[in-house]
């Protein structure tokens, strides 16, 4: 029997960990907890209960607007991975930089990100989502009508990442892609992007931007761009979306080709 | 006279057509003879003087080398001899001086005819015996310069006669310009007289064998000196190359037969020497134990952690020589001499201990046979001599004790003196930036991944440095920063009471506990006191650091707030086992009161009984196990501080292996199948805790200094400990942890802990000393047992071993009359120690001030006179295009007449100049002056000279030159 002077010299140590992990157990209390209790008491899923804030709080045809909505619900209300404001601008600021015509986007989840490039690409530009989710795909589109976008700008591909890639030359006639963002599934990252190289619809210049690669972290993608050779890349440090404390990164990748 | 000075106008003349693109063989071979003539007759004037011997002879056996080519020179032409001269003197002008060397490629062409101009000039002057001593000083200085060109190619000499009256010239403003010249100059001078005197007959051409050794010598001074020469690093490393190879290639050639033997073995034995040091030197270092594994861990994780191990090291070293005296003086004198195991009650174990003295879980503790040897105080006999060596056992006991206290105050002073003299005395705050840009880089990181680090911390902290910049101008926010530095200190205050009064709390269990008797309760609640401090000790230092994070700190700021925490917290913790052990001590002396009542109704009962039993028979012998015996205090404190060791050494280990190992091993294979990555992200790899590292250390220093009195085997179990956590941290921190996300340098710390080492002893020797002088020791244990005090020990051995004599002197010593006075004395040095060392400090300051005046005003001044030498330049420039045409009208012998002058005015400045060693480039310019103020004809110096500040026969000109040479001098 352990004694109870010993179990409180413990005290310390605990104290220590909820401490220095504080954003971690909130981050896990609002995107899991609430979270699954919400998805119980209203029957619908998270991205439906965003959409339907947006819908209720968002000026329809304004992107901006659009875009505000859905950062306070997920600040205020529940969280939802988006790329969030603060990371957002330097995605702005980088699409502004490279006005590209021929954007690819993997993940568009609930369409953020979807609208938030959209809105800064140039005139006569085109953007593809891929988002491998249906509900999620459909969210998406309603969002990206919403904020006044048609389907010439983005074009949603409801499918998985892997298998639209390939195909991207064939089905859809692209001959180069400007800009990608990447931010579905962190494991994905590596072997999209491998993809993306065999596919040699990377040209010289060709930026990618990668989300998330320190939280929850894409180890694999940052060890393969350091090791390949054929990118320019500097890391944006930045915290995780919607949390103060939680360090993360935004990859920007500049494509050099083989030399 | 005046046809001398006709000739060479005219063979000036010459030249220039000659560069100008005209050969006549006819006009150079003029010169030639004119120049010959010359020649002869101030042979002639120098042969007269002695000293000067030198000079002469070689111009001889030029003269002689010279006829011989006569002929021949007529058949060459004059155009390639001209071009090959160009090339020597470029060259030579490569190896001697950058700045002839650019003067010679700027104008090469007018610089070469200036040079022959000159030689004319001053050709015309050594005519008159002016400058004499000037000139023959050049012809050695050539002369050196000449054997060079021998070495290279043997042949040539007609270009050579040609260059060589060039170069003469050149040589002397070489001489002058740089001061290094200057002296080796000198020293040729100086050698001289030497040569003359060993003038060897049987070498072939002693001249050149002198010339060459001049030049090696030249060439290894020049090798000295390279390093403080204003030159480009790669112009030094060519030259240092070239010198080398030369000084290599003709070292040996020196001498001849024995002499050259005897020179080269030196050359052999003095590199041999070289060589055999340098081995020496990395010997050394390879001595030093642990050396190269503590700059691999400097190299990847900066001089902080560095510092850290080489703390321990330290330690590791002092430990060393406690334990040597403790064991050398001590233990094995009293396992060796004394009486062996089982002689005595106090060497064997109780009979009622008997059957378990052998069991791993008593031997762990340190009772059983572990606590009936030499490695604890009870062991000891009070015999007052042992051994046929009569070792005074007690004595040495007692001194040792003292000993090691007092050596281990004087090692931490003096590491304490030595540190405060190394360490810097800049300030932090008042250059920030300054410091930032100039010393924020860490020299010793040799692993990329730190150095990213270090770049990112550097950078980081200029960021935060501007923000505090900004922030502290705009000073509103400072109240907040206020207020979470006082709730950071409040919130430890918390801490440090908790963890106090839990301390507090367990040790007040734990004698209830010994009161019910161990054997009723767990091990855990046995060991609830280490347990629980060692526990605290690991966690409230985390703790704390987590609160640090509020108050914003500089890192150094902070982990010296945070090393002061740990100190509280771990002397907080400290004090109170103590505490608790000096009840324990008390209840121990009550016992121990009752058992000697007891004992002594015991023996009077076995007396009794074997008289009454059988009054003839043999004396009754008792086993030494069945001796019913006191508590002995003694023993019981060491026993305490060796568990409290071990306990702690076991806690830092496992601390490590689960923490550091095991955490790392978690974070390196679970990732392949994690869903984020936790490298980077939320467990990571543990960084090095220097501060707790090192207040752990120190303070487990501070147990040992405290328990070594009555366990001797304390130095050797912590010799153990260090040693083991050497390779045991240096592996981990190697394997499992990164490096720190804030490196700093650690420079400053360094006598931060040395002066918490110093405290800690203080503080440790204080209960020890207490006990020692006032608690009497156990009756029947221990090197003292019997006295009434430990330190009896040494009245007796004066009174008994020294004569007496000795002991009056010391009672009389000891007087409170001469102590007291002695004492005062002593505080009264320490006063004006004190003063003294203030006021050099102060001085030291105000040095520094003045200092930094100093050069400002230097500055300042240094721009004034370059902006008035340019104005004055601009002046001349003016004025020399106004009187462009005054100029022609001059005549020449006017110009003759002041261009003597000038001469001699420039050749006196020179030798003032010389004794100086910083010579300024202004020479350079006035040894220009006399050429351009030759007779010339006038289309010839229009079309050269490209700056024409300085003009015959124009009076402005010399102001200038009045205001640089002082200006330039102070530099």
């Amino acid at each position: 029997m352990v004694s109870p002077a010993i179990a409180l010299a413990f005290l310390p140590l605990l104290l220590t960990l909820i401490i220095r992990y504080r954003f971690y157990f909130v981050l896990f209390y609002r995107a899991v907890l609430v979270r699954s209790w919400k998805d119980c008491v209203t029957g619908l899923s998270r991205e439906e209960r965003a959409y339907q804030y947006v819908l209720t709080h968002a000026i329809p045809g304004d992107p901006d607007s659009i875009l505000e909505a859905f950062d306070i619900w997920c600040s205020k209300v529940e969280f939802i991975s988006n790329i969030g404001p603060k990371k957002g601008k330097i995605l702005d600021r980088l699409l502004m930089e490279q006005s590209p015509l021929t954007v690819l986007e993997l993940g568009a989840h609930c369409g953020y990100s979807t609208v938030r490039i959209a809105r800064a690409l140039p005139l006569g530009a085109r953007l593809y989502s891929i988002e491998m989710d249906q509900r999620n795909a459909a969210i998406a589109e309603k969002i990206i009508r919403l904020a006044g976008f048609d389907d010439d700008t983005v074009e949603l591909i409801v499918n998985p990442s892997d298998e639209v890639i390939p195909r991207l030359r064939s089905d859809y006639g692209l001959e180069r892609l400007d800009f990608v963002f990447m931010d579905h599934w962190k494991k994905c990252y590596a072997p999209d992007l491998q993809m993306l190289e065999g596919s040699g619809l990377l040209g010289k210049g060709s930026m990618i931007v990668a989300d998330n690669v320190l939280f929850p972290g894409a180890p694999k993608f940052l060890r393969h761009i350091r090791k390949s050779g054929l990118y320019e890349w500097k890391v944006h440090r930045a915290t995780l979306e919607y949390s103060k404390g939680i360090r993360d990164g935004m990859a920007e990748l500049v494509y050099l080709g083989i030399k | 006279m005046p046809r001398d000075s006709l000739i060479t106008s005219e063979n000036d003349i010459d030249i220039g057509l000659e560069f100008a693109g005209d050969e006549d063989e006819v006009s150079s071979f003029q010169e030639e003879h004119e120049r010959e003539r010359h020649r002869a007759k101030r042979r002639d004037g120098d042969r007269e003087k002695k000293k000067r011997r030198k000079g002469r002879r070689r111009r001889a056996s030029r003269a002689g080398e010279r006829e011989d080519e006569l002929q021949a020179r007529h058949e060459k032409r004059e155009a390639g001899r001209r071009k090959r001269a160009k090339n020597y003197q470029e060259s030579e002008g490569r190896e001697r001086d950058e700045e002839e060397q650019a003067q010679i490629k700027t104008g090469k062409t007018a610089k070469t005819k200036k040079n022959i101009k000159n030689e004319k000039t001053r050709k015309v002057e050594q005519e008159e015996g002016e400058a004499e001593e000037r000139n023959a000083k050049g012809k050695k200085k050539h002369g050196s310069a000449k054997k060079e060109e021998k070495d290279e190619d043997g042949g040539k000499c007609a270009a050579k006669e040609k260059t060589q009256e060039v170069k003469k010239k050149k040589h002397k403003r070489v001489v002058e310009t740089s001061s290094e010249q200057e002296t080796s100059e000198e020293d040729v001078n100086e050698e001289e007289d030497s040569e003359e005197k060993e003038l060897r007959p049987e070498s072939l051409s002693p001249e050149e064998l002198e010339k060459l050794k001049e030049a090696v010598d030249e060439r290894k001074k020049l090798i000295q000196g390279l390093r403080g020469k204003p030159w480009s690093m790669k112009k030094k490393l060519v030259t240092l190359r070239e010198s080398q190879e030369f000084v290599e290639k003709y070292e040996g050639a020196l001498g001849k037969g024995k002499g050259r033997k005897l020179y080269a073995y030196k050359v052999m034995m003095a590199k041999k020497w070289m060589k055999f040091q340098r081995d020496f030197e990395n010997f050394k270092t390879a001595c030093i134990p642990w050396e190269m594994k503590i700059k691999e861990i400097e190299s990847h994780f900066g001089s902080s952690v560095a510092s850290y191990f080489i703390f321990l090291r330290w330690m590791y070293g002092i430990n060393m020589i406690l334990f040597g005296l403790t064991f050398g003086l001590v233990m094995v004198p009293e396992a060796l001499m004394g009486r062996p195991y089982g002689s005595i009650p106090r060497k064997t174990v109780p009979r009622a201990e008997e059957a378990s003295a052998m069991d791993f879980a008593v031997l762990w503790d340190f009772g059983g046979y572990a606590q009936y040897s030499v490695l604890f105080y009870g062991y000891y006999n009070n015999q007052r001599a042992i051994g046929w060596l009569k070792f005074r056992m007690p004595l040495s006991y007692f001194l040792v004790g003292v000993g090691t206290v007092a050596y281990s105050y004087m090692v931490v002073i003096r590491t304490m003196a030595r540190n405060a003299n190394e360490s810097g005395v800049g300030d932090d705050n008042s250059f920030n930036f300054s410091w930032k840009t100039f010393t924020s880089w860490d020299y010793l990181i040799g692993n990329p991944e730190t150095a990213d680090n270090k770049f990112a911390s550097i950078t980081t902290s200029f960021k935060e440095a501007i923000l505090e910049e900004q922030e502290s101008r705009k000073d509103d926010n400072i109240h907040l920063t206020r207020f979470l530095r006082v709730l950071a200190n409040f919130l430890v205050l918390c801490c440090l009471a908790g963890s106090g009064y839990l301390i507090y709390f367990v040790v007040r269990r734990s004698q209830k506990f010994a009161l019910d008797g161990l054997d009723t309760h767990t091990w855990w609640e046995r060991n609830e006191v280490n347990m629980v401090m060692s526990l605290l000790g690991m966690f409230c230092p985390m703790l704390f650091d987590v609160i640090s994070a509020l108050e914003n700190y500089h890192p150094r700021v902070a982990l010296q707030w945070q090393l002061g925490r740990i100190f509280a917290l771990f002397l907080g913790n400290l004090y109170t086992f103590i505490i608790a052990l000096m009840d324990e001590i008390n209840l121990k002396r009550e016992e121990e009161k009752i058992v000697k009542f007891n004992i002594t109704t015991w023996e009077a009962s076995l007396y009794n009984s074997t008289v009454s039993e059988n009054s003839t028979g043999p004396p009754i012998t008792i086993q030494p196990a069945d001796v019913p015996r006191g508590p002995c205090w003694e023993t019981m404190v060491g026993q305490e501080f060796v568990r409290l060791i071990i306990s702690d050494t076991m806690t830092t280990y496992i601390t490590l292996l689960i923490g550091d190992f095991l955490r790392a091993v978690l974070v390196r294979f679970l990732n392949y199948c994690w869903c984020w990555d936790l490298e980077a992200g939320f467990p990571s790899y543990s960084e090095f805790d220097v501060s707790g590292n090192v207040l752990g250390l120190i303070f487990n220093q501070g147990m040992i200094w405290m328990g070594a009195f009555y366990a001797p085997c304390l130095p050797a179990l912590n010799v153990l400990r260090l040693h083991v956590s050497m390779y045991l941290q240096c592996w981990a921190v190697m394997c499992c942890n990164v490096p720190q996300e804030r490196v700093f340098k650690a420079s400053g710390s360094n006598n931060f802990y040395m002066a918490m080492l110093l405290v800690i002893l203080f503080l440790s020797t204080l209960p020890a000393i207490y006990t020692i002088v006032t608690i009497p020791p156990s009756f029947d244990c221990g090197p003292f047992s019997g006295k009434k005090r430990m330190f009896d020990v040494i009245q007796e051995t004066l009174e008994s071993d020294f004569p007496a004599w000795f002991s009056k002197v010391f009672s009389s010593a000891s007087n409170p009359g001469l102590v007291l006075p002695f004492i005062l004395l002593m505080v009264l040095a320490i006063y004006y120690l004190q003063s003294t060392s203030k006021s050099y400090k102060e001085a030291n300051v105000e040095l520094k001030k003045k200092l930094q005046t100093q050069n400002e005003e230097n500055k300042k001044k240094n721009k004034r006179a370059a902006l008035k030498a340019q104005m004055d330049l601009e002046e001349a420039r003016k004025a020399a295009s106004q009187t462009a045409e005054q100029q022609k009208n001059n005549n020449a012998s006017l110009q003759d007449q002041e261009a003597d002058e000038e001469e001699n005015h420039s050749s006196s400045q020179r030798l003032y100049h010389g004794k100086n060693r910083r010579n300024p480039p202004a020479p350079v310019r006035e040894q220009g002056l006399p050429a351009t103020r030759a007779p010339v004809p006038r289309n010839y110096h229009h079309g050269n000279h490209g700056a024409p500040g300085y003009l015959p026969g124009f009076p402005r000109q010399s102001e200038p030159r009045m205001h640089r040479v002082p200006s330039l001098q102070r530099h």
